[in-house]
């Protein structure tokens, strides 16, 4: 059973079969839809086993989640790189799980990090459909030429890795609040990774050093869709959340 | 007042909202709205003190939650009026420094939130705003350094600073998790009663609660203030825009002071991290003076010279004049935000003249002037060595009996010396027609300026603790064995004055040593133009996770 939580709140190696399954979806929605959908089930599954969880698959998630935060920094397809951040983000909800917390707040977990993964995967589309392929470092300069696709790219990136006032900020305090000692510093540290990684994709796509984009800006009707979609997570996450500690 | 407390933050941020809905509009808009909207904050942060000194009690606003309180103190009061006032100078300059460059509009988004963000970090109330403020200073802070998106060395260095200030933030973070954890509440007054209630509850990695919570805050500080070996980002900021580079001086790098004396009270309990801050911040203060001695560009010898003084500042708070670090760090930030926003008229003006003056022939002969001498040697060696002690020491015995007697204060008084010393020596080196009348203009000029930052910093001390069993607390946990302190003392005054005196020999007497240099000479420079390899240590090892992260994709075929 342990073994099917592990697909869908994904652990190394059986996340291999969750990221090769969204690789192979053609659909952004569909895929938005999977990332969102697949954690709730590891979420429902691991609610019905009833925990206590062993040490030894807590120590696992932390090792499973500092995997895909390195394996991070050198991927520059944006749909991998969603992948596997979700990879590396959903693992830990296995730590969350292990202090005993409800059903409620392992669902608002997982969802912490998975909405704005699914906002990065319809992005990630736009890219593609401008460039051929969102590819960092393929072509730059997207800050110049397409200022609003720039500046909701870094807000859904910047949501992504845990920054305030976003939800994963809270989240993450929580979890470290939870765990104490070196299992939080082992999270600090994926944390710390999270935003180099960030860092070196959001450069490859702004910053103006090779082949500049060339295409149409993001829409206003998106731009407004992205904003208030990402305004509504930051107030949910002030709501749910209480500041984590 | 709660009203006013609420509006500090949100001014800026509200500034920052306006700005963003007239980005399609004239740069000239864009601007006045900012700057109209800082005009306000500086007006609501001296009314901010303004009210503190008349009622004179601390005061906590919460919205109602667990967090997002704000809390106005004499540290929150002078820091967001320092604050506000320089973030206003460089809205004004950014005006027109900015106005050729492209994402105009965006520049001013980012400095209001930028603004919103520090001040929202000195009135923090609880542990959740101050991590949020911290961290998205950071944050900020790249996008303000990688603003020109065309220039790569700009985005290299904007990632080096962010990601000094990420790694930062997780010392601070986790040492907020302890305290909550130890203590239960999130809000900072009742977190420092408990405190100085209970101060070692229990221990954490074998380490009094205290020490490990003070460890991680200096940590902190020390990636916030380019404290070594933390430090190769903030030379290499010159890239960004400089009002970026005058706001950051000026402001976001103080950081690393600020956060000390807003834990004073975790440091009364933690004396061993004092002394780890005073010796970090004294290799600081020395390799970043060595570094600034060495550049032959004016940006980064500022940036070098901010590293000294940042130095400098945690030697203060090392040895316990948590304080005078507020006060040292509002005069740099003045100072250093000045000369920042000046530097590019200096360097117009460098172009027309050169500065270097006539050959005494020509002085003689042509502008029929006397020629330019210096005192003898001995006498400028005797004065370089007494007049500043003298002068330091009068006026801190005027402002407190017992001043002299505590350690920090002694300390002080040799960092003093030696500055004063050092003064004078250049006077003496100047050469001057009349030099008598110009030693004894400077050493006025020096009695003028330490009686001064005498008096002010007393009254800083006064203000800022105006509990004096916690002043002589946390000077009494920088202290250290008397016996240790006077023979340091010794060593170190009889070192400096002999190292005087032979800098004076060497330099009436004209004998410099040989024209070429020797292997270790060459060896010390070759270090000093490197930079001492921490940056290339650095990039080694960047380069060798990359390579693991590599590695461990091409092995997990990418999935």
């Amino acid at each position: 059973m342990w073994v099917l939580v592990a697909l869908f709140l994904p652990l190394f190696p059986l996340s291999v079969v969750q990221n090769m399954l969204l690789a192979r979806i053609p659909r952004p929605l569909a895929r938005s839809a999977l990332l969102l959908l697949l954690p709730q089930v590891g979420v429902t599954l691991l609610h019905t086993l009833h925990p206590p969880i062993p040490g030894f698959l807590v120590t696992w998630a932390l090792l499973s989640s500092a995997f895909y935060a390195l394996r991070l920094l050198t991927v520059r397809d944006l749909e991998l790189w969603s992948g596997l951040f979700v990879s590396s983000a959903l693992a830990l909800t296995w730590g969350v799980a292990a202090r005993g917390a409800d059903v409620t707040t392992l669902r608002l977990f997982a969802f912490w990090f998975s909405l704005p993964a699914t906002l990065l995967v319809l992005l990630t589309a736009s890219l593609a459909r401008r460039m051929g392929a969102a590819y960092a470092g393929l072509f730059t300069g997207l800050a110049q030429s397409q200022p609003r696709l720039a500046g909701v790219l870094t807000l859904v990136v910047l949501s992504i890795i845990a920054t305030p006032p976003f939800p994963g900020f809270f989240a993450l305090l929580d979890i470290l609040h939870g765990f104490g000692g070196a299992a939080a510093l082992s999270v600090l540290g994926v944390w710390l990774i999270w935003g180099w990684a960030a860092t070196r994709v959001l450069q490859g796509f702004n910053s103006s050093n090779g082949r500049e984009i060339s295409g149409g800006d993001l829409g206003m009707s998106s731009v407004v869709g992205y904003a208030v979609t990402l305004v509504v997570f930051a107030a949910a996450g002030f709501l749910f959340t209480r500041g984590g500690l | 007042m709660d009203k006013l407390t609420i509006l500090l933050p949100a001014l800026p941020l509200l500034s920052a909202v306006l700005v963003a809905l007239l980005s399609g509009g004239s740069h000239r808009r864009v601007a006045r709205t900012s700057i109209i909207l800082s005009a306000l904050t500086l007006l609501l942060a001296v009314s901010a003190l303004a009210l503190y000194l008349r009622d004179a009690r601390p005061m906590q606003v919460s919205f109602g939650g667990d967090w997002g309180s704000l809390y106005l103190d004499p540290l929150s009061c002078i820091m967001a009026l320092a604050v506000a006032g320089i973030s206003l100078v460089v809205h004004v300059y950014s005006a027109r420094y900015m106005a050729e460059e492209s994402g105009y509009a965006r520049f001013y988004v980012l400095l209001d939130l930028m603004a919103a963000a520090i001040l929202l970090m000195v009135t923090a109330g609880d542990l959740i705003t101050l991590l949020v403020a911290w961290h998205l200073i950071g944050v900020l802070l790249y996008f303000l350094l990688s603003h020109d998106t065309r220039r790569a060395a700009t985005q290299r260095y904007a990632f080096w600073t962010f990601f000094t200030y990420r790694l930062g933030d997780l010392p601070l973070i986790f040492a907020a998790v302890l305290l909550y954890h130890a203590y239960g509440t999130l809000s900072l007054p009742l977190l420092f009663e408990h405190i100085t209630a209970t101060p070692d509850v229990h221990a954490v990695f074998g380490m009094p609660l205290m020490t490990m919570v003070g460890l991680l805050i200096v940590l902190s500080a020390f990636a916030r203030s380019a404290q070594f070996p933390l430090h190769t980002w903030l030379p290499y900021t010159m890239e960004g825009p400089t009002p970026v580079s005058a706001l950051m001086h000026a402001g976001i790098v103080n950081a690393g002071g600020f956060i000390i004396n807003r834990f004073a009270p975790v440091f009364v309990n933690a004396g061993d991290v004092l002394h780890l801050v005073f010796a970090v911040g004294l290799v600081t203060a020395i390799l970043g003076s060595v570094l600034m001695l060495t550049q032959n560009d004016i940006k980064k010898s500022l940036g070098y010279s901010t590293m000294g003084q940042m130095g400098f500042m945690f030697v203060e708070c090392g040895v316990g004049a948590f304080s005078l670090a507020i006060y040292h760090l509002i005069a740099h930030g003045l100072f250093k935000g000045t000369l920042f926003l000046g530097a590019g008229d200096v360097i117009g003006d460098a172009r027309k003249d050169d500065g270097v003056p006539h050959d005494d022939v020509y002085t003689f002969l042509v502008e029929r002037r006397p020629v330019a001498s210096r005192l003898p040697w001995v006498v400028a060696a005797a004065i370089t060595v007494v007049v500043p002690l003298a002068v330091l020491g009068v006026s801190h015995w005027l402002v407190g009996g017992n001043f002299v007697g505590q350690q920090g204060a002694i300390i002080l008084l040799f960092f003093g010396w030696v500055t004063g010393a050092q003064l004078l020596f250049a006077t003496y080196r100047l050469r001057a027609e009349s030099p008598w009348r110009v030693m004894t203009m400077i050493i006025l000029s020096l009695v003028v300026v330490v009686a001064g930052y005498t008096v002010i910093e007393h009254a800083f001390d006064l203000f800022l603790y105006a509990n004096r069993t916690l002043r002589e607390h946390i000077y009494a946990a920088a202290s250290i064995p008397i016996a240790t302190f006077e023979s340091l003392v010794a060593i170190l005054t009889v070192a400096i004055v002999v190292g005087w005196l032979a800098v004076y020999y060497t330099n009436a007497s004209g004998d410099h040593g040989n024209d070429r240099p020797s292997a270790l000479r060459l060896a010390f420079y070759s270090l000093i133009s490197r930079e001492f390899y921490v940056a290339d240590v650095y990039a080694w090892l960047t380069q060798m996770v990359l390579g693991l992260s590599e590695r461990l994709n091409v092995w997990s075929r990418w999935v």
